[in-house]
């Protein structure tokens, strides 16, 4: 065994909030010894470089017996230095503000690229389903026992051998299309039939393909299929500046822009290990949180809409539209653009409205909202719509690892800003609702909730930034720190978007992204769609999907 | 039925007379970017800060020989008013303006151009 090599950076963390997570690794150790290559760690990210036919094992073993949560999971390209691939699996373990990173490491030297191979994890671990699939077509690494290795990015058009993440695939190239076809699973009976939905659908909305199978009314089964506007996003990253990618990763989920761009810009925080001005991080909080607000609004519209209750669909959509105003005056874009930047924020929210006006908008806001709820729950024919419908029960939440509002509702007490505090919310009050029905009324009301609490947390954070602002303590009023250089490294950064935990991995190399994966909440949410609709008419499918609020976008990056 | 009555009375209508009254984006919009002519020294910082490539500038002809103008063209079809322009300009010359009625039907309406003449 090679000597460990541990280093510690002096990134402050609380050692009490990590102490699970050093547990494990010292069980690890205990367990895995001989497997285990090297150990780096920085901040609250443990790096274990383990053998590449010990992986499967030791994440059944975080996962199974110490609750540690698979995040995310994915590949880099290093055979430019050191000859091989990585595949790195990211584990949290639930109550602790750790990762633990797990990376083995593919040898490409003089091997036939076409058969690398890694062992699948996802018949232990459903969760790593879409991420070992996506793995195999964008860097040609076979998940080997995978139970179901058909292309998931890729379309049946897109050419044998061709892998787009690689380092030696050029982002300018336009690979043939090619003939294939798609199996689809086939639910076959008598009385069964299939309902093929999209990838066009009625409304403006983007493209996915529904295939219900159906005896009568009820679905029996509902195969998803993505990907439509899959933009290698992942790729252009790697071929664009870093102050210029701060803006494409606001643009991956529309309205999730701020949490995507915080995300980002975290990451490459903590590789800089720069700490942002207070102010900043307690603007980011305000946006992050009005970004909340009018997504949870629209959401609770979109419900009302879809259960067939216009009046209330009315007026959550007019509250929306005066969060919406209130988000141009403040940041000069409806959808909170362009304020993040690395190192802070790029204006103060010192602009037109001053913070006691602003306060006392919101409580009407507030006011307005508490009304709407009372007026939408009130309805008995609203309510009996959402009860029981669309149920996502707590172990298949659990298994998928489903984040967000809709984990909440599913009975899962799970949420990054109290999991992983970030930006301002380690300093503010704040509760986590938990619903366990798991239907539609319980995504609602948690929504609801969330909401209420969103106001009450601007507030929070509005008078604390008004105290900042005649404290002695802080003269300058800076939001934003100078980058200069950014140093080589790797790290994570991850916020709570109104959909759920949203997290990047980046690697800088030379001042350029080597690598940078994003993993957006609905890539997360949407195969749990398969299993909510199941005994549901197909009336309801509109409603389970609208409660679900989930990204295309964001899911086919 | 009473109490959604109530509401819908209550809350009257609120659609503004848009487009018959004008709506004025508020002070700090981010909207369609302008170029001062007289101001820009056509330096070329906002072509290279410009991420989605909507700013570009060209070397025209002229009707005799060789290059003799500069054009830059500033496309609002590609533009995603992130205001880096903005920033990056040393001559306060490009500026994201409270204009947000952008709607077109051709790209070449989308479009404005400044020359200069070397």
């Amino acid at each position: 065994m090679e000597k460990l090599n541990i280093t510690y950076t002096k990134n402050a963390i609380d050692m009490a909030d990590i102490a699970d997570t050093t547990d494990l690794i010292t069980i690890l150790r205990k367990n895995f010894g001989p497997q285990i290559i090297s150990e780096t760690a920085s901040g609250n990210e443990f790096y274990l470089t383990v053998k590449k036919d010990a992986a499967a094992k030791i994440c059944d073993c975080m996962y199974h017996h110490h609750d540690a949560q698979l995040v995310t999971m994915f590949a880099t390209d290093n055979r430019k230095t050191d000859g091989v691939f990585t595949v790195k699996y990211v584990f949290s373990r639930d109550g602790s503000d750790a990762f633990i990173i797990l990376q083995i490491e593919i040898d490409a030297k003089g091997l036939d690229l076409e058969r690398l191979q890694f062992k699948s994890i996802s018949p232990k671990i459903p969760a790593a389903n879409w991420y070992e699939r996506e793995i195999q077509d964008m860097f040609g690494l076979v998940a080997q026992g995978h139970p179901d290795p058909r292309r998931l990015v890729m379309f049946e058009d897109w050419p044998e051998g061709q892998y787009p993440l690689r380092k030696d695939f050029d982002i300018s190239s336009k690979p043939p299309r090619v003939k294939g076809t798609y199996e689809y699973k086939k639910v076959e009976g008598e009385g069964i039939y299939e309902i093929a939905v999209g990838p066009v659908h009625a409304g403006v909305i983007e493209p996915g393909h529904f295939r219900f199978s159906v005896a009568g009314e009820p679905i029996i089964n509902l195969e998803i299929r993505h990907f439509y506007t899959h933009k290698g996003v992942e790729k252009l990253f790697e071929n664009i500046s870093i102050d210029k990618a701060v803006f494409l990763a606001e643009r991956i989920s529309g309205d999730n822009s701020v949490a995507h761009a915080v995300a980002f810009c975290q990451a490459l925080e903590k590789i800089i290990s720069v700490e942002i001005p207070a102010r900043a991080k307690y603007i980011r909080t305000i946006l992050l949180e009005l970004e909340r607000l009018y997504n949870h609004v629209g959401d609770i519209a979109g419900i009302a809409t879809d259960v067939g209750f216009p009046a209330g669909a009315a007026h959550a959509n007019k509250l929306k539209e005066y969060l919406m105003q209130l988000n141009e005056e403040l940041t000069g874009s409806r959808l909170l653009r362009g304020m993040v930047t690395i190192g802070g924020v790029r204006r103060d929210l010192g602009g037109a409205p001053k913070i006691p006006d602003l306060l006392a908008r919101l409580t009407s806001f507030e006011h307005d909202f508490r009304h709407l709820v009372d007026f939408l729950f009130d309805t008995p024919s609203l309510v009996d719509r959402i009860e029981t419908t669309g149920r996502i029960y707590t172990d298949i939440a659990k298994a998928l690892h489903v984040v967000g509002p809709i984990a909440r509702a599913s009975g899962i007490d799970k949420d990054t800003r109290r999991d992983h505090p970030y930006a301002a919310y380690s300093e503010l009050n704040f509760k986590v609702f938990v619903q366990k029905s798991g239907d539609v009324y319980a995504r609602t009301m948690v929504r609801s909730d969330e909401v209420k609490e969103s106001f009450s947390m601007i507030g929070q954070a509005l008078q604390t930034l008004q105290s900042l602002q005649s404290s002695q303590s802080l003269p300058d009023a800076s939001i934003k720190v100078d980058v200069a250089n950014i140093p080589d490294g790797c790290a994570l950064g991850y916020t709570e978007s109104p959909r759920g935990e949203t997290v990047y991995w980046v690697m800088i190399k030379d001042g350029q992204i080597e690598r940078c994966k994003v993993r957006d909440p609905s890539y997360c949410n949407w195969p749990a769609i398969e299993y909510a609709v199941l005994d549901n008419i197909v009336p309801d499918f509109p409603l389970i999907n609208k409660s679900m609020s989930l990204s295309y976008s964001g899911n086919d990056i | 039925m009473f109490r959604l009555l109530k509401n819908t009375i209550k809350s009257g209508v609120v659609t503004t007379k848009y487009p018959k009254k004008p709506d004025i984006a508020p002070v700090g919009f981010r909207g369609k970017p302008e170029i001062d002519s007289n101001l820009c020294t056509f330096c070329g910082d906002c072509v290279n800060a410009c991420l989605p490539g909507a700013i570009y500038l060209n070397e025209g002809e002229g009707s005799k020989s060789g290059i003799n103008e500069r054009i830059i063209t500033l496309d609002c079809g590609g533009c995603i008013f992130c205001g880096l322009c903005e920033v990056v300009c040393k001559y306060g010359a490009i500026k994201l303006t409270q204009e947000y009625e952008l709607a077109s039907k051709t790209k070449e309406n989308l479009t404005t151009e400044i020359r200069r003449k070397l």
